[in-house]
């Protein structure tokens, strides 16, 4: 099944939530739609839904406009971020109402149920009330709910965010097995940038009323559009350094802390004009002084995360830089120090805009896509 | 995973559209209400004509006749204080009492939740049956508070039956009914004010007096606006008590809007006069219950927040 | 605020006990009056100490008054006959008109919907007699002066703004994506109302009834102008009964008794919802 959105508008009342929305999605696809709260991820999940209806644009399920089709007739399973449990059902009558609706027999019902319960171990308690389940056992209802009728479509509405975090980790990585087996199309709404990376076989960033990118993860994390999205993604949050570029020693560079950062490709344009230079903090990395191309920078504090250490450091110019290194592995506590920048995966914005101006080779932009 | 046929076109059934679906489900509730619409124009024609059962033949629009004949009419004006009279007096009792006990039953205990259960019977009980109580209570002959009277060295006090006395019958009804209603809003209002402003001011050893000025009367006005305005313009209605206490009289001593209406329509057959009537009564009440709901719909607004 | 010395304690006690006294003495009495003969009622002065006689009721029960003037047949069962009838039929009726409304009202904001709940709300303020008067004359007109079926239909003047603005508020209080789940889940609008809408408001469903049940009951004045004395619920009969001649106070107390016990139970019953139903759904107790 596939999905497509044709320049969809949704306003309430004057506030305007979606503003021209193409996307398509293809048959066995997983599209994760990531965005801030408010940037109408939900809305668009329940446009497809048909809960509600567009104010413009269209809705195509394998090719067929829905204009006008009720929701019981779009044949998609749905997960809330609420969960939205039927609060006077048990677990067992709420995983069946997908399967009510379709008038199967009891026999098949209870089949279906126990089977869909098992796989997302809930099948012992099958016969409480919502409000005598966990927040875990909840979300697996709202879960073996929706997929309990085997739809072809899957919207899954931030399902895990409203769950502890134990549980959302182990869910991160059970779900792309769960949903590999449905071969659903699935689009799935999260804010958590990890969980759409591991289980996205493409993203589409949703921001101010919009989507402003759509690509593989990889593609995304390399090559955001903006800098809004180089910030979603990425844990320590990327460094993003004014710049002005200047021509040094025959190649377009940009300068911190008085050192020259060669820029890939040259940007004759560019020289001259106001940018944002974006490193990684993993793209950078301790070396020893005198290292050719080295920044010196001051360390100012140190912060050991689990699996990896973040340096958060001063350029000369008293800019922070923050630089991150498998833990374990040494490095500065204090003083001067320096790093060395991976010169190809350094990115630059166009400052006034936020657009990226480089690597210029990934550049999707969502026309092209839609 | 499972077989479940998804895709197989469903049944159909006959369907309705979303534009449509709303007015079908309000429709019948609606036309039973415009059906109700029908004798309130009525009523507005009356009031333009000269009107009276008992004359069918002179029956004839008269237009604003009847209104200005109220300017010269000693038996509205009387109406009119009457009616204000009876609706001051009973709302401003039933407040300040109101408030009091809610005020004393504001604690949340076994005790006060059974009193405050307990002295909501008077409003269950029917205006008019609570007259009819009343009634029994206060007659001379063997009433219990025409005794009560005599042995305070009050001879003869005739209640209802006395003009002089007849006004504050009724109100005492009046208040013995609705208080309990005022008290009750007035409960619901005070036990769902945050608690952080009252432990602040008892931290602060602030005097009880200064709180309740300034801290409870202030959070309590939309619940005390809200009971008020209800009231006012229930009161400024009240037919039940009154007719079945005294019938308007003894005299002209208790003929409020209603009661007068209904005795010029059935007894004197003015229908003209007494849709006038009703209409400047409506005309009190539309303003009254305009600014209520607007009240009301706040405070439905913030309750339904809180919860 | 706990510090409360002895002298308020004492006053506040002494406030409580006035204000039970004034509030439930009348009931109190009138229950008394019930079981008396009009001998020890009319005593000079009163008595609680009386010999209590349940002639009173039996004589209600029957419909056999004895006077000084002999037998009188009074009706006062088919009074408590007609207010039963009357109010149960009103509420049947406001339910089932009054709930899909409330829905609309709750969920599918549409055109103009807020100015009808309005109107509908402003039927509750309006003077009844406005719309009663000339409805005496339509009534004769249309063959409905003196027939149940009139009086329901104008007893919704009280019914339906009632159950409109308590039911709607809780159809508001149930989150819309438990709607839609329902309705992604394969069911058509008609049963997701049926099993996950009213279910779940139905407490607010009851409360209102219940509440409307009690309006209806105690409501005088629609009877009085359009009902003659068959059709007449307790409230005007009891007034009837009262000018009724060679009267005995001790049935007539007997007769209120029994008309506000039924209102009294079911307020106890519903108590949790009556700050909601008396403050027409915008405050919860």
């Amino acid at each position: 099944m596939t999905i497509t959105l044709k320049n969809i508008r949704k306003a309430f009342k004057t506030n305007t939530v979606l503003e021209d929305v193409s996307l398509s999605v293809a048959t066995g696809e997983t599209l994760v739609l990531f965005g801030p709260s408010g940037a109408g991820k939900t809305v668009l999940l329940r446009l497809i839904a048909g809960v509600i209806e567009p104010d413009g644009g269209e809705i195509h399920v394998n090719g067929q406009n829905m204009a006008g089709v009720e929701p019981e007739d779009r044949g998609i399973g749905m997960a809330f971020q609420n969960f939205a449990l039927f609060p006077h059902m048990d677990a067992f009558a709420n995983i069946a109402a997908p399967l009510t609706a379709r008038h199967q027999s009891k026999a098949v019902m209870k089949d279906t149920v126990e089977k869909v319960a098992r796989l997302l171990k809930i099948d012992h308690v099958l016969h409480h009330k919502p409000k005598e389940l966990s927040n875990g056992q909840k979300q697996r209802t709202a879960l073996a709910r929706a997929l309990s009728a085997a739809p072809s479509i899957l919207l899954l509405d931030d399902p895990l965010r409203n769950v502890d975090a134990k549980l959302r980790f182990e869910m991160r990585l059970e779900l792309p097995r769960l949903l590999k087996d449905q071969n659903a199309t699935v689009i799935y709404v999260t804010q958590d940038y990890k969980e759409a990376m591991a289980l996205g076989h493409r993203i589409a960033v949703m921001n101010g009323h919009g989507i402003q990118q759509i690509g593989t993860p990889q593609d995304i994390y390399l090559s955001p559009a903006n800098t809004d999205i180089a910030r979603l993604f990425g844990d320590p949050v990327i460094n993003l350094l004014d710049v002005v570029p200047e021509r040094r020693d025959g190649r377009v560079a940009a300068l911190i802390s008085d050192t020259a950062i060669p820029l890939l490709e040259d940007y004759v344009p560019q020289i001259g004009q106001a940018c944002i230079l974006g490193l990684r903090p993993e793209a950078l990395r301790f070396v020893p002084e005198g290292t050719p191309g080295a920044i010196p920078v001051e360390v100012e504090a140190e912060t050991p995360l689990n699996e990896k250490t973040v340096t958060l450091a001063l350029t000369l110019r008293g800019r922070e830089i923050m630089v991150s290194r498998p833990a374990g592995t040494p490095g500065p506590t204090s003083g001067r120090a320096h790093i060395a920048v991976d010169a190809a995966s350094a990115m630059l914005f166009d400052r006034a805009s936020g657009r990226r101006i480089a690597p210029v080779h990934k550049i999707i932009r969502k026309e092209e896509v839609a | 995973m499972t077989t479940a046929a998804t895709d197989q076109p469903r049944r159909r059934r006959f369907r309705v559209s979303r534009r449509v679906l709303p007015y079908l489900l309000s429709l019948p509730a609606l036309l039973t209400c415009i059906g109700i619409l029908i004798p309130f124009l009525t009523a507005v024609i009356y009031s333009l004509q000269r009107y009276r059962l008992s004359q069918p033949w002179a029956r004839q629009f008269n237009w604003g006749e009847n209104y200005l004949n109220f300017f010269t009419d000693p038996a509205f004006w009387n109406t009119l204080k009457v009616s204000v009279t009876y609706a001051f007096l009973t709302v401003t009792v039933e407040l300040l009492l109101g408030l009091g006990i809610a005020l004393l039953l504001q604690k949340r205990n076994r005790t006060n939740n059974f009193i405050s259960i307990m002295l909501l019977m008077p409003l269950m009980t029917a205006p008019a049956l609570a007259a009819l109580m009343w009634k029994l209570m206060t007659n001379p002959g063997f009433g219990i508070l025409s005794y009560f009277a005599t042995l305070l060295g009050i001879q003869d006090f005739n209640w209802a039956s006395d003009p002089q006395t007849a006004m504050l019958t009724v109100v005492i009804v009046d208040v013995w009914v609705y208080t309990p209603f005022i008290m009750i809003l007035l409960l619901a209002g005070l036990r769902s004010l945050p608690p952080q402003p009252f432990e602040a001011a008892a931290l602060d050893g602030v005097p009880r007096w200064f709180v309740f000025w300034r801290i409870t009367l202030p959070m309590l006005t939309p619940f005390l606006l809200t009971a008020t305005l209800f009231r006012v313009i229930e009161s400024i209605q009240q037919f039940d008590i009154i007719y079945a206490m005294t019938q308007g009289g003894p005299g002209d001593t208790l003929t409020v809007f209603q009661v007068e209406a209904y005795l010029n329509f059935f007894q004197s057959t003015n229908v003209g006069r007494s849709a006038a009537l009703l209409m400047i009564l409506w005309a009190i009440t539309y303003v009254l219950s305009n600014i209520f709901i607007k009240n009301w719909l706040r405070l439905r607004e913030k309750q339904r927040g809180n919860a | 605020m706990e510090t409360t010395s002895p002298v308020e304690r004492l006053l506040r006690g002494i406030a409580i006990t006035l204000v039970c006294l004034f509030f439930m003495f009348p009931i109190v009495w009138i229950v008394l009056m019930s079981f008396q003969t009009n001998e020890t009622i009319l005593r000079v002065p009163p008595s609680v100490i009386f010999a209590p006689t349940l002639e009173n009721y039996t004589a209600l029960i029957t419909g056999k008054l004895e006077t000084a003037a002999g037998t009188l047949d009074i009706d006062f069962m088919g009074n408590l006959w007609n207010s039963l009838f009357l109010s149960t039929a009103s509420v049947a009726v406001g339910l089932v008109l009054g709930v899909p409304a409330a829905y609309a009202f709750a969920r599918l904001k549409f055109r103009g919907s807020e100015d009808i709940a309005f109107t509908l709300l402003s039927f509750r303020f309006a003077p009844p007699l406005l719309v009663l008067l000339p409805l005496t004359i339509y009534f004769q007109q249309l063959g409905l002066a003196n027939t149940y079926g009139g009086l329901i239909w104008v007893y919704q003047l009280i019914v339906l703004p009632l159950i409109l603005w308590i039911v709607r508020g809780y159809f508001e209080d149930i989150p819309a994506d438990i709607e839609y789940a329902y309705r992604i889940a394969g069911h058509d609008f008609w049963s997701t109302f049926r099993r996950i809408a009213l279910p779940l408001a139905g407490p607010g469903i009851a409360a209102a009834g219940l509440l409307s049940f009690i309006f209806a009951w105690n409501n005088f004045v629609f009877a009085l102008v359009l009902a003659s004395a068959d059709k007449q619920p307790v409230t005007v009969g009891a007034l009837a009964f009262v000018t009724a001649s060679g009267i005995q106070y001790g049935q007539v107390a007997a007769g209120i008794v029994l008309s506000i016990a039924p209102t009294f139970a079911l307020a106890l019953y519903a108590q949790r919802y009556l700050v909601e139903g008396l403050s027409l759904g915008a405050v919860k107790g």
